[in-house]
C-alpha cells in the first residue's frame, strides 16, 4: 500500500508588499493554488522557471514559510502549527554557497548540527565520519570551510543534510555549480537514499538529471501547476523532457 | 532546555566571533580607547577612585558594544549566510541556540572589563580601588544575567526584521547614556531618568559602581539589586513571551531569508 508522506492541496502563498508609507498595497502570488502529492521512497521533481514558486512551495513544506491558504502536510502533519512533529524526521538543501558556518572546519560544521537536531554523541562520531567519506571530504574535514572551493562547500551542504538520517530530504537546485564529479556523486547519493526508502524533492533546471532521477514530476509556472505525472507521460511524443518542458512552458506563456 | 545544545552553541559562536576583526576590534581595542579617552574626561574631576567611572565606564561600554554589534548582528549574519532558516528549523529549538549565541558573546566580552582595567593600570597608573570585592562579584554576576536576557529581547526583535544593522547601531550609544555607563544618571533630565530607571542595566551599573566605591548603605543596595532582579524577570518573560509570537511572525512575514 502506498504511503503518501507529502499533501499538498491548493495551496497557495502570496507576499504582500507595502509602499514606503504603508498606503499604497502590492499582493504578489508567489504559489497560487497548487497540489500534488508524493509517496515514500519517491524521487518527485518540481520543476520551473525561475520564479514560478518552486523553493516558495520548498520553504512552507519545510516548515520555514506560512501558507497564506490551502492544505501543506508532511509526514501526515500540518508544516504550519504541527511543524515540531516534523523537523527532526526532514532535512533541506539550498543550493548555492550558503547555509554552512564558513569559519568552521567540516567536521565542526557537522558535530555542531548534530548536536541541533539532538543525535546521541554514540550516533554523531560513526556518522559524521561516514557522511564525511559519501561526500568526499574525509581529507580536508578539519580545514575551516572559507578554504574550500565552491563545489566543496556544496558537498558539506549535502552533508548536512544528511546529518538527521532524513525520512525525507528537500533539495532546491542542489547542483547548480557542482562539476561533473560531484553532480554524478550527488545523484549517486540521492539513489542510494530512494534505495534505502528515502523520499526525496528535489527541484532542478537539469531535465537531463530529472530524467535519471524522478520517479514522478510536477511542473510549475507562475504558481500555477501546469504538467504532472511521470518523466515519460510528460515527455510523450516528444524527443526529450527537455523539448516537451519548453513546448508546456511556451505554451502557458503564450 | 538542552546544555548541550546551549553549550555547543556558546562554543561555536565564541570561535565564529573571535574570528571575525571587526569582532576582535571591539573587545580588544575599543576598551583601550574608551580608557584612554574617559582618563581624559575625568582625570582633573576631582575623584580619586577612577575605578567607578574610568575603567567601569570603559569597559561596560565595551561589553555593551559587543553585545550590540555581535549579539544583534549575529542574526544578520545568519540570515545573509543562509544559516537563520537551519537553526530556526532544527529541533533543538531556536530559543536555545539564540540563547547559547548570547551567552558565549556576553562571557567573552566579559574581557573589555579587564583590558580597562590593565589600560589604566598599565598607562595611567592611577589609584584603583575595589572596597567590596563580595558585593562587586554579586553586581557583576547580576549584570551578566541582565545583559543576557536584554540580548535575548534585542536578538528577538531583529529576527522580525532585516533592518538589523540600522537598529543596532541606533541602540549602542542611547543605552550607554541611559543607563549611565559613564556619568551617575542623577545627571539626566527628570523625564529621562524615567526612562533610564526602566532599563535594567541602569540598577547593574549602579551596583557595580557602589561595590567599588564601598557601600554604605545596605538597604539601598539590596533596593536596587531586587529592582535589578524584578527588571531582569520581566524581560526575561518578554523575551519567552516574544519569542512564542515571532515563531509565528517570521513565517507569516519570511523575514528568516533574504530573497
Amino acid at each position: 500500500m502506498k504511503n503518501t508522506v507529502i499533501n499538498v492541496e491548493e495551496l497557495k502563498r502570496e507576499y504582500v508588499k507595502r509602499g514606503f508609507f504603508g498606503k499604497t498595497k502590492k499582493v504578489v502570488k508567489a504559489v497560487d493554488g497548487i497540489s500534488f502529492n508524493v509517496e515514500q521512497g519517491e524521487i518527485f521533481g518540481l520543476l520551473g522557471q525561475n520564479g514560478a514558486g518552486k523553493t516558495t512551495t520548498i520553504k512552507m513544506l519545510t516548515t520555514l514559510l506560512a501558507p497564506t491558504s490551502g492544505t501543506c502536510e508532511v509526514l501526515g502533519y500540518k508544516t504550519f502549527g504541527e511543524e515540531k512533529k516534523i523537523r527532526s524526521r526532514i532535512n533541506f538543501i539550498f543550493g548555492g554557497e550558503m547555509g554552512v558556518y564558513r569559519r568552521l572546519s567540516a567536521r565542526d560544521n557537522l558535530r555542531y548540527f548534530s548536536n541541533l537536531y539532538l543525535i546521541p554523541e554514540k550516533v554523531q562520531k560513526e556518522r559524521i565520519e561516514s557522511i564525511l567519506k559519501l561526500v568526499d571530504l574525509a581529507d580536508r574535514a578539519d580545514d575551516l570551510a572559507e578554504t574550500y572551493s565552491k563545489g566543496m562547500i556544496q558537498r558539506l551542504q549535502i552533508a548536512r543534510g544528511l546529518i538527521n538520517d532524513p525520512e525525507i530530504l528537500f533539495m532546491d537546485e542542489p547542483t547548480v555549480g557542482l562539476d561533473p564529479v560531484g553532480a554524478r556523486m550527488l545523484r549517486d547519493i540521492i539513489k542510494n537514499l530512494k534505495a534505502d526508502g528515502r523520499t526525496v524533492l528535489l527541484t532542478t533546471h537539469n531535465l537531463a538529471e530529472v530524467e535519471e532521477l524522478c520517479d514522478r514530476l510536477v511542473i510549475i509556472n507562475k504558481g500555477k501547476v501546469i504538467a504532472k505525472g511521470t518523466p515519460s507521460e510528460i515527455k510523450g511524443h516528444e524527443a526529450t523532457l527537455e523539448d516537451a518542458y519548453v513546448k508546456l512552458v511556451q505554451e502557458v506563456t503564450a | 532546555m538542552n546544555f548541550k545544545v546551549l553549550f555547543s552553541t556558546m562554543k561555536v559562536q565564541m570561535k565564529q566571533s573571535f574570528a571575525r576583526p571587526m569582532f576582535r576590534f571591539c573587545l580588544l581595542v575599543n576598551p583601550v580607547v574608551n580608557t584612554i579617552l574617559l582618563y581624559e574626561m575625568y582625570r582633573n574631576s576631582g575623584s580619586d577612585n577612577f575605578m567607578a567611572y574610568v575603567v567601569l565606564g570603559a569597559g561596560l561600554m565595551a561589553l555593551w558594544g559587543c553585545i550590540c554589534f555581535s549579539s544583534a548582528g549575529d542574526i544578520n549574519r545568519e540570515r545573509y549566510s543562509g544559516t537563520l532558516a537551519l537553526i530556526y528549523a532544527a529541533p533543538a529549538g531556536f530559543p536555545a541556540i539564540i540563547l547559547g549565541k548570547i551567552i558565549g558573546n556576553t562571557l567573552m566580552s566579559l574581557v573589555t572589563l579587564c583590558i580597562s582595567l590593565i589600560t589604566a593600570v598599565v598607562l595611567f597608573r592611577v589609584p584603583l580601588h575595589l572596597e567590596n570585592p563580595l558585593l562587586f562579584l554579586v553586581a557583576l554576576l547580576s549584570a551578566i544575567v541582565t545583559f543576557i536576557t536584554i540580548s535575548s529581547v534585542i536578538a528577538c526583535l531583529l529576527t522580525l526584521s532585516r533592518k538589523t544593522e540600522l537598529y543596532m547601531n541606533c541602540l549602542e550609544i542611547p543605552i550607554i547614556l541611559l543607563c549611565g555607563f559613564v556619568f551617575p544618571v542623577s545627571v539626566l533630565p527628570n523625564a529621562v531618568q524615567f526612562a533610564s530607571r526602566l532599563l535594567s542595566p541602569t540598577y547593574a551599573v549602579e551596583l557595580l559602581r557602589m561595590s567599588v566605591n564601598g557601600c554604605e548603605d545596605p538597604a539601598l543596595f539590596r533596593e536596587k539589586l531586587l529592582m535589578l532582579f524584578l527588571l531582569t524577570l520581566i524581560y526575561a518573560v518578554l523575551s519567552a513571551f516574544l519569542y512564542k509570537k515571532i515563531d509565528r511572525r517570521v513565517r507569516i512575514a519570511a523575514t528568516l531569508e533574504v530573497s
